[in-house]
């Protein structure tokens, strides 16, 4: 039988209503602490795990599940015992929110792109023909206000969260201000280029790209968007899943791209997923047999993420864009094709989440996410707290998108037309 | 830790007790069907399910394989999709969704060749140089004779046979892939009749952390295979010409 890993992104945190638990309910959340408990203490890839003894913390959390009067207070507890271990992809996914992250209320979509730069929500791209881009919405506007909701304390206090996966976590939930059910409407407050005040409203629509889930992830949009740009081939790859339809189209683009004088692979934004895709994708740009993008080390065991070279792979240079909320298996591929000096990379450092992982499901119903094993790139260090370093530094900044810009990308295209001079 | 092996080797019979592995596998093919129900068979077709336990990854299986040694296998895995893999004419390949194509050699290559040898249990004796009985142990509180099998290329292989029934019951290995030596566990249970021959209707295996449960529906033998099925993908036959 084939070995599929997971690697996931970090945990997803979904709201749900507190209401007094029978004693029924408190028996499945306390077996869901042992549950989580014994799974960190056998299959974390440190036999104390986070250095921690882990069986004083079981003596310190478990009656806390056993008193909690609510389910939120149940997964308080059992993600603060997961918070000591002080690293990403551990986290409580609530039942009817994991598994309903596809769910169509809220999965509409303006056509906006959102990042924080500095203190603002900043308009980084609009989507061609999206109803943002139809009612005149511009790269590098500022997101004052959603339907009357403030962006700028959701900001000041996410920013106060560990610098770490600051970006990663501003990303995610200030893009999530702009979603609605699919036919709702979005009444947003802008200043414009000019920085003059000016509100919208936009028809929310069903998000782009194809709905696809995996596990107990439940279902999300997946979108690969292919073109030329100029003698270059771009990809934009928002996540790392529908592997049976995103790994042949991006084969096939690859393939026609073969007169391309260079590609562009952009993981901003991106994630993470299914980790063994990074290794599919990377076997179209190496001839090499026998490299690999790194390694993980589980507790008694190692798996090599080699890289299988395609029959005819891409020759010519790559160029990949990542920036604070490209994750996990985004570093992996983006840190591996580096490292093995296959690859540059433009942007800004990367999330610094990158620990191949599991969604398992509780007795209580929630998801428990645990990562099983520490991950190291080729060139011999984790990228779990250290990220990947782009080779050039080209941050977002609201001056370049007003101008019709993208600092990275142009770096990128920059990059490869030097390349190309220099081969012909 | 230290006290359980030590309890099994007290309860272990000495050697002198113990059957001989050659018995146990001759055995194993007297009680699954016997040597002249096995060579009836010349190939067969098996479908069955497959569910990564507790990720709510599930998924399909499909394997053909026929006489001397042909093999082909299509997993389909919701959220993933096909993976396939083969054997033919000296040949051992596998295409993923996730990962691309590829050639196996080395010792990946000879466990895939044992692996799709048709009829395996008949042919212990072709398959592996040694056969040793080194012990009884207990499985799901079932005494069994373990064997270890050594095969001409590639590690051991340790395999627990029921003392009661004669039937396999687990087997240990190393499972030797490009992205390491993974240790697998793989549990075999609900024996029942399929394709003339008794076969295990569950498969349960650990490896990398992960449970793999496989079950076995149905299986179809001597019954004609889909043209060219054991024929190389294109994909795979790129990489053979680019490889010479």
């Amino acid at each position: 039988m084939k070995i599929v890993l997971f690697l996931l992104a970090a945990a997803s945190v979904f709201a749900q209503a507190g209401r007094t638990l029978t004693a029924e309910q408190i028996a499945l959340n306390v077996a869901s602490f042992d549950k989580v408990w014994s799974t960190v203490r056998d299959k974390h890839w440190e036999k104390n795990p986070g250095g921690l003894d882990w069986n004083a913390i079981r003596e310190e959390y478990r009656p806390r599940v056993e008193k909690a009067a609510t389910m939120e207070q149940a997964r308080a507890a059992m993600s603060g015992m997961l918070a000591r271990l002080k690293q990403t992809h551990f986290g409580i996914l609530p039942a009817g929110g994991y598994s309903e992250v596809g769910s169509p209320t809220g999965s509409g979509w303006t056509g906006i792109d959102l990042r924080v730069i500095g203190d603002q929500a900043v308009v980084k791209s609009v989507d061609a023909g999206s109803p943002a881009a139809r009612k005149g919405v511009k790269p590098g506007w500022i997101v004052v206000s959603v339907d009357g909701r403030e962006l700028a304390p959701l900001i000041a206090k996410l920013r106060k969260m560990d610098e770490q996966s600051r970006e990663l976590m501003l990303y995610r939930p200030v893009q999530a201000r702009l979603s609605g059910a699919p036919g709702s409407t979005a009444k947003i407050a802008f200043l414009d280029g000019g920085s003059k005040p000016v509100t919208v409203e936009i028809e929310r629509v069903d998000a782009k790209g194809e709905w696809a889930s995996f596990g107990y992830l439940g279902a999300m949009p997946v979108s690969l968007e292919t073109r030329r740009l100029g003698n270059s081939g771009y990809v934009a790859l928002n996540i790392f899943l529908d592997p049976g339809r995103v790994m042949p189209k991006f084969g096939d683009f690859i393939s026609s791209c073969r007169d391309c004088d260079g590609i562009v692979i952009d993981l901003r934004g991106n994630p993470g997923g299914i980790g063994a895709m990074a290794m599919g994708m990377a076997g179209w740009f190496v001839d090499k047999a026998g490299l690999r993008l790194g390694t993980m080390f589980m507790r008694d065991n190692e798996l090599k993420f080699v890289i299988f070279p395609r029959a005819e792979p891409f020759a010519g240079p790559v160029a990949i864009l990542v920036d604070g909320a490209s994750a996990s298996t985004s570093e992996i591929l983006a840190g591996g094709l580096k490292d093995i000096g296959r690859a540059k990379v433009f942007g800004t450092r990367t999330a610094a989440a990158a620990l191949p992982s599991s969604i398992e499901q509780l007795p209580n119903g929630d998801g428990f996410q645990y990562a099983q094993a520490n991950y190291i790139s080729e060139g011999g260090k984790p990228l779990e707290g250290l990220g990947v370093i782009p080779d050039v530094v080209a941050p977002l900044t609201r001056e370049a998108l007003l101008a019709g810009g993208d600092p990275a990308l142009d770096e990128a295209l920059k990059w490869i037309r030097t390349q190309e001079k220099k081969t012909k | 830790m230290w006290i359980a092996p030590a309890l099994m080797l007290a309860q272990a019979p000495a050697a002198a007790e113990l059957p001989k592995a050659e018995t146990v596998l001759d055995r194993f093919v007297e009680v699954t069907g016997g040597k002249a129900a096995y060579e009836k068979r010349k190939t067969e077709t098996q479908t069955g399910s497959v569910e990564f336990v507790g990720q709510g990854v599930k998924g399909t299986i499909t394997a053909h394989a026929a006489a001397p040694e042909n093999s082909y296998m299509s997993m389909e895995l919701e959220g993933v999709g096909r993976i396939e893999q083969g054997f033919a004419a000296g040949v051992a390949w596998e295409k993923s969704a996730l990962m691309g194509p590829r050639v196996k050699t080395g010792g990946e290559l000879a466990q895939v060749r044992r692996e799709s040898t048709f009829n395996g249990p008949l042919h212990w004796r072709k398959l592996y140089t040694k056969v040793e009985t080194v012990g009884v142990e207990p499985v799901n509180g079932e005494d069994c004779y373990k064997i270890v099998l050594t095969p001409a290329e590639g590690k051991p292989e340790t395999d627990y046979f029921s003392k009661a029934s004669g039937l396999m019951v687990k087997r240990v290995m190393v499972a030797n892939t490009p992205l390491g030596d993974i240790p697998t566990e793989t549990v075999l249970s609900d024996w029942k009749q399929m394709g003339g021959v008794l076969q295990p209707g569950k498969l349960v295996q650990k490896a990398a952390g992960q449970q793999i449960a496989i079950t076995m529906d149905s299986s179809k033998v001597n019954e004609p295979l889909p043209d060219g099925i054991f024929d190389l993908p294109a994909d795979i036959k790129k990489l053979m010409e680019k490889k010479q």
